[in-house]
């Protein structure tokens, strides 16, 4: 398979330079392998490159800094949202290089990856790990409170059948949210369910993926679609 | 390569049987499995091999397995771990196809290299290994109880597939308290070779078995487990306990035989996704089990109560909203025909209360109406003893109504009382209709067949999608 061959450079890349995490750019590449829609994005390395590729995907973008020493990017200053302009662009690229030379000395930089600044809407997570005895497990549930607090999660063990999506997705205590709750519109359960569906072969076919986090993913109205914004991949 | 579940049947129908360690010491372990395959009624041959004894029970002795003027299926072996390997090598050599290994002090204890030497060893003969650290097998069909637990199995359908080895035998010994009816029963241990998704392909495959009980502590391949279970989830259910629901469990589990136990989030989602009836107690596991044993799958779920007091029904209600059936109201005709002789006080809603002045004979009645409705699928008789009852007269109604209707629905009766009540109770039981000592327990197992269809239902879709 051609997309394991692709893909496995991305992972060889990262072991060489001793990394088990991908950097940002490359997790949405493989992630783009497997059909997953993802922000859309681009590693810039200049100001300028930065700036072209904003234009290609359109404002509104963010900038978050590309590099495998820095953890948490914000604390570091490393993340700029809400950019609306060319001026803005080089004035976040600047800013960011400048903050993390200064907070972060050292830490190795990638570049800048520009990323398209995706409407909000409600915040789903995706994820996948992998068990001693029964192989890939893929989790289910609901942004931030809902699974950080609530716990308010569901398993299934890859390979994922359409059914195995539907019934992880209506387990979940939450459920009546996505239904559209109050007001709110039904929520796009198929594209959830597409997301689920295409992380488990993801994870099937790829054995060096140790980790996968799909968080948050932006689940629009039905028929509106889903769309990755930041995803985390750990390679063995 | 044979097909195991033809390989397997050498195991289950063997013409002839060593039993490598039989003493005539009673203390023995080797005494007592010979013993319980001469008594139990097993009509192959039996060999017992022991080089210091000339006969044991009446049985000719052979210092080896090698000795033995015959061909021989199956040698179960009751020696020490450290002479275990030279009786593979002696069996192996006259072309014994299954070695029974009863010893412990294999992987359980940390010697792996002996386990894995026992392994190799067997399967340079292309013999199939049982154990070790077991107490053996029993089938029923063939009157075969070659274990050292107790011998008087009851005949019937369930498959006792069971890890742990005390454990497995008080509950053979529970099997024969409680009237539950086995097919047979495998002390699989510390699973060197055959483990339980060879089972299951053979119980699968085994008309005198219909339901199939696990207690397991961890499994090797977890992929192949499911794939496994997944197939026989399709035509027969599969009650499974697992040791170590919990972290803490868990923990005492992987420092008992070895084997790793998973997150129990990953167990139950495994589990549930191969069609298992997962439950937590060993009591629910052998309710369901006979539930399952004695009764057909419903169609539908809408189950009458039929109850001589409010409380009983009400626990019961509950019980099944747990497990997510509501009760309908019963249909018009149904009511009619009960009003024809319940006191005009009874609650003719569902449950439907016939009262404490209930009389013996208004079971059978009142059961016989609810019995031949078509919209009703399942039936939970609930009783608690009062004066102006007979605990066994009305077991005995319950079975002539269930008996007279020529319909085949799913019931299970629970009843409260005192040492009368248990009597009706072992009286249902032995007569093929599942009772129960509370209305929670007859209500739950009820349950379990309605959920057991549901899971079913699902693993065929997902099969399918799979495909």
């Amino acid at each position: 398979m051609s997309i394991v061959k692709d893909v496995e450079k991305i992972f060889e890349v990262a072991r060489k330079e001793g990394r088990k995490k991908l950097l940002e750019h490359e997790a949405f590449q493989v992630c783009e392998y497997f059909g997953l829609s993802v922000a859309k994005y681009g590693l810039a390395t200049s100001v300028e490159d930065a700036v072209k590729i904003a234009r290609s995907i359109g404002y509104p973008v963010v900038l978050k800094v590309v590099s495998p020493d820095v953890v948490h990017k914000s604390d570091v200053g490393g993340v700029t949202l809400y950019i609306n302009s060319d001026g803005g662009v080089e004035k976040a690229f600047k800013k960011i290089v400048e903050n993390v030379t200064v907070k972060a000395p050292g830490a190795r930089v990638k570049g800048v990856l520009v990323q398209e600044m995706l409407s909000r809407s409600m915040e789903v997570i995706v994820g996948a790990t992998r068990d001693k005895i029964f192989g890939p497990v893929v989790m289910f549930g609901l942004g931030g409170i809902f699974v950080e607090v609530l716990r308010d999660v569901s398993f299934r063990i890859a390979p994922i059948a359409p059914v195995d999506a539907e019934t992880m997705i209506k387990e979940i205590k939450g459920y009546r949210i996505l239904e559209g709750y109050r007001g709110e519109k039904p929520r796009d359960i198929e594209a959830l369910k597409n997301i689920i569906i295409k992380v488990s072969r993801l994870v099937e076919t790829l054995e060096d993926v140790v980790e996968l986090d799909l968080n948050p993913i932006m689940l629009y109205e039905s028929g509106a679609g889903a769309r990755i914004a930041d995803v985390r991949i750990l390679v063995g | 390569m044979i097909a195991l579940v033809e390989e397997l049947k050498s195991l289950f129908y063997p013409s002839a049987i060593a039993v490598v360690g039989a003493s005539r010491a009673p203390s023995k372990i080797g005494h007592r499995i010979l013993c319980n395959v001469l008594k139990y009624g097993y009509k192959g041959k039996i060999y017992p091999i022991n080089p210091a004894a000339e006969e044991i029970m009446g049985l000719k002795c052979y210092p080896t397995i090698s000795t033995v003027p015959d061909k021989v299926d199956v040698v179960v072996i009751s020696v020490p771990a450290q002479r275990v390997i030279d009786v593979i090598e002696d069996a192996g050599k006259v072309g014994v196809k299954f070695a029974v290994v009863i010893a412990s002090g294999f992987k359980e204890v940390g010697n792996v290299e002996l386990e894995k030497k026992l392994v190799e060893t067997a399967r340079k003969y292309g013999m199939r290994v049982l154990g070790p650290n077991i107490f053996g097998y029993v089938y029923v069909p063939q009157k075969l109880n070659a274990s050292f637990g107790p011998r008087d199995i009851i005949p019937g359908n369930i498959a006792f597939i069971t890890q742990s080895g005390a454990l497995g035998i008080a509950l053979m010994g529970y099997t024969i308290s409680e009237k539950i009816g086995v097919s047979a029963i495998v002390s699989i241990g510390n699973k060197s070779d055959l483990n339980d998704a060879d089972f299951l392909e053979f119980f699968n495959k085994d008309p005198n078995t219909k339901v199939i009980l696990i207690y397991m502590e961890g499994v090797q391949d977890g992929k192949r487990f499911m794939e496994a279970a997944s197939k026989v989830a399709l035509s027969k259910p599969i009650i499974l306990v697992k040791a170590g629901r919990t972290e803490a469990g868990a923990r005492a589990a992987a420092s008992h035989t070895g084997s790793l136990a998973g997150g129990p989030v990953v167990w139950a989602t495994a589990l549930n996704q191969s069609g298992v009836i997962q439950v937590n107690a060993l009591e629910e596991a052998f309710d369901l089990a006979r539930a399952f044993s004695l009764n057909p799958l419903p169609k539908g779920s809408n189950v009458a109560i039929v109850t001589n007091g409010g409380g009983a029904g009400v626990q019961a209600t509950d019980t099944l909203a747990d497990q997510g059936i509501r009760l309908k109201e019963p249909p018009r005709d149904v009511v009619e025909q009960l009003k024809s002789f319940l006191p005009p006080f009874a609650s003719l809603k569902n449950p439907i209360d016939i009262t404490g002045m209930a009389l013996d004979e208004w079971y059978y009645r009142a059961l016989s109406i609810i019995l031949k409705h078509k919209d009703i699928d399942m039936i939970l008789a609930l009783y608690c003893e009062t004066a102006v009852t007979n605990p066994l007269r009305v077991a005995e109604y319950v079975l002539k109504a269930v008996k007279e209707s020529s319909v085949n629905k799913p019931i299970t009766v629970g009843m409260v009382g005192g040492p009368a009540t248990a009597e009706a109770i072992r009286f249902l039981n032995e007569n093929g209709i599942p009772a129960y000592p509370t209305p929670e327990r007859a209500a739950l197992a009820l349950a379990s067949l309605c959920k057991y269809k549901s899971l079913k239902e699902y693993v065929e879709v997902r099969l399918k999608q799979l495909s």
